[in-house]
């Protein structure tokens, strides 16, 4: 059984790592939106 | 200690709000659940009567009902809806409500941002619909009519604000995406039970998991491309405009980087359930969990590299052709893998065949239907004969129809009896899925050898030769449309007044969601359960 200290830091833990994983995908799905939009597929010659 | 903790912090919405103000601003995953799947059954009925006054132009040769202009527009819409309106709120409902039952965890980790996510949904549907009636009102030129993908250039340039309307709805539609993709990924890693490792939650879970990894890959990929055709109709600029130094073929790559993780997005999640339900039905443990958990992945990792099969016409060079074509087959080694862990899962199981189960054995046939076939179009020789006929809506059809509504079925009577607390009728059940199998093969069969023989896509009137196969299409189309009805009456019957259902539901039923009285108790798992 936890003591209430460590339930409770064990529950800020949680809120922190979800608020850092969830801006992280936020910034990835960023970084995505911005390399389309600077035509990054006009730079495969494969396709051309 | 824990429970005491949760408790006092639960205690003041232990029940949930009455009323309309309960679905407006409700954050409970199992309420979201519900209006994601809700709002999808409205959307595939709706999706259903467009493609039905599509089917009655085609019922006979020759411009009936329908200009060519409207046509273009109501199976534009119909593929739109299906696809985003439809199928994958359907999916992401599930997931809502199912995610936190099945690994332990009280709620989805963002729960205001899901509930953000679903009411975009209802916005970008008006968004969509809206200029279909606006025309009626001598105001523009009706809805998008280019296709679910908008992939022809030249006409995304021209055409009128129905492809705006169109733009400002996809951008919707991925902010609701990627938003529940967030949420579905932090829930997963960062919300599990104690004891749930990733290699022992439920395949569903993995499959939505992997999904909204591709949504979070793909969705913006999507969105850029829609901002850049917004930003070459009205903003001067020429990413696309070939006149102006543009290319028109970018778009139809940016689109198709999207468009075929977009099938597996719509698959992956059934591929997910499907294990199941044939494991409860045959009274036997899921066959091949770790098999099916790296197949999932590298079907993940191989629909985004295999995008320009849709393109094989286009002109590009030989090598990026044979590429295409390989690694586009390459997808049949993983997909074989996880037909063949279904079929390891019901052999010499000790099968019954209940509504659920028959809908995921449906499933099987009907997607490896789709799935053969779709072995077959990328050869760069053949393709070049079938692109853009209809053989190519026989084979989707085969996989989102057959494969993604077939599986949602099985899923939708799997846990219905979960959700409402009460059982619906077998018979009708059974009823529904043989009149649903034999409406569906009558309607997309006869597109198949229509296709074969030549008959292109995308018109609204068709050479003689190709009567009987549109009509025995058409009366097949209308018996589908139909049968869902079916549905309807069997789910609502279910609801007010089916015999009640016990937490397990099924006899062989197991996960954690079946430890859980049937429905639910409105907040769950607040103190986590122990997995062994």
């Amino acid at each position: 059984m936890m003591s209430e200290s460590n339930v409770i830091n064990e529950h800020v833990k949680r809120g922190r790592r979800t608020v850092q994983l969830a801006v992280a995908l936020a910034l990835f799905v960023a970084l995505i939106y911005t390399l389309t939009f600077s035509r990054l597929p006009v730079w495969l010659p494969a396709l051309h | 200690m824990t429970q005491a903790i949760t408790a006092v912090a639960h205690d003041q919405h232990e029940h949930p709000p009455a009323g309309i103000m309960r679905w407006l601003t409700t954050t409970n995953h199992k309420d979201l659940g519900i209006l994601y799947m809700s709002f999808g059954a409205i959307m595939f009925f709706i999706g259903g009567v467009l493609i039905m006054a599509v089917r009655a132009e085609l019922l006979f040769p020759g411009l009936q009902l329908l200009s060519p202009g409207m046509y273009n527009q109501l199976f534009t819409l119909h593929a739109l809806i299906m696809v985003f309106g439809a199928i994958m709120p359907f999916a992401t409902g599930l997931n809502n409500y199912l995610i936190p039952l099945m690994i332990g965890a009280p709620d989805m980790a963002l729960p205001r941002v899901n509930n953000w996510g679903f009411w975009i949904l209802p916005f970008a549907a008006l968004l969509l619909l809206i200029p279909f009636f606006l025309q009626f009102s001598g105001i523009g030129s009706g809805a998008s009519g280019l296709g679910w993908v908008m992939h022809n250039t030249s006409l995304d340039l021209q055409g009128g604000i129905g492809v705006d309307f169109a733009i400002f709805a996809i951008h919707l539609l991925g902010l609701s995406s990627i938003s529940g993709a967030i949420n579905v990924v932090v829930t997963v890693l960062n919300m599990r039970a104690p004891g749930m490792a990733l290699m022992k939650m439920p395949l569903f879970v993995w499959a939505w998991l992997i999904t909204a990894f591709m949504l979070i890959l793909a969705m913006p990929v999507f969105s850029a491309a829609a901002t850049m055709l917004l930003t070459d109709r009205h903003f001067g600029t020429h990413f696309f405009d070939a006149a102006n130094g543009g290319d028109p073929i970018l778009l139809q790559h940016l689109i198709w980087f999207f468009g075929h993780p977009e099938v597996y997005i719509v698959l992956l999640p059934v591929w997910g359930l499907i294990p199941h339900i044939l494991a409860t039905f045959s009274r036997k443990p899921v066959y091949g969990y770790r098999a099916q958990v790296y197949a999932l992945w590298a079907i993940c990792f191989l629909s985004f590299i295999v995008w320009s099969h849709h393109m094989l016409t286009s002109g590009l060079p030989l090598a990026a052709e044979v590429y295409f074509m390989y690694s586009t087959m390459a997808i049949s080694i993983p997909t074989s893998v996880l037909v063949f862990c279904w079929l390891g899962a019901i052999w010499r199981g000790a099968m019954t065949f209940e509504t659920p189960m028959l809908f995921a054995l449906g499933f099987v046939a009907h997607f490896g239907m789709g799935a053969l076939t779709g072995l077959i179009l990328p050869d760069v020789a053949v393709n070049a004969q079938y692109h853009n006929s209809y053989v190519i809506v026989s084979h989707f059809h085969y996989t989102f129809f057959g494969g993604g509504i077939f599986g949602m079925l099985a899923a939708l009577y799997y846990w219905l009896p979960k959700f409402t607390g009460r059982m619906f009728d077998e018979k009708l059940g059974r009823l529904h899925f043989w009149l649903t199998v034999i409406s569906f093969n009558m309607t997309f069969i006869p597109q198949w050898f229509a296709g074969l023989d030549g008959m292109p896509r995308h018109i609204a009137d068709y050479a003689l030769r190709f009567s009987t196969m549109n009509f025995i299409s058409s009366v097949g189309a209308f018996l589908l449309g139909l049968s869902q009805l079916l549905l309807v009456y069997i789910v609502f019957k279910c609801v007010r007044s089916g015999p009640k259902a016990t937490g397990q539901v099924w006899e062989g039923a197991q996960g954690l969601e079946f430890t859980l009285p049937s429905p639910p108790p409105y907040h769950t798992f607040e103190t986590p359960p122990a997995v062994k």
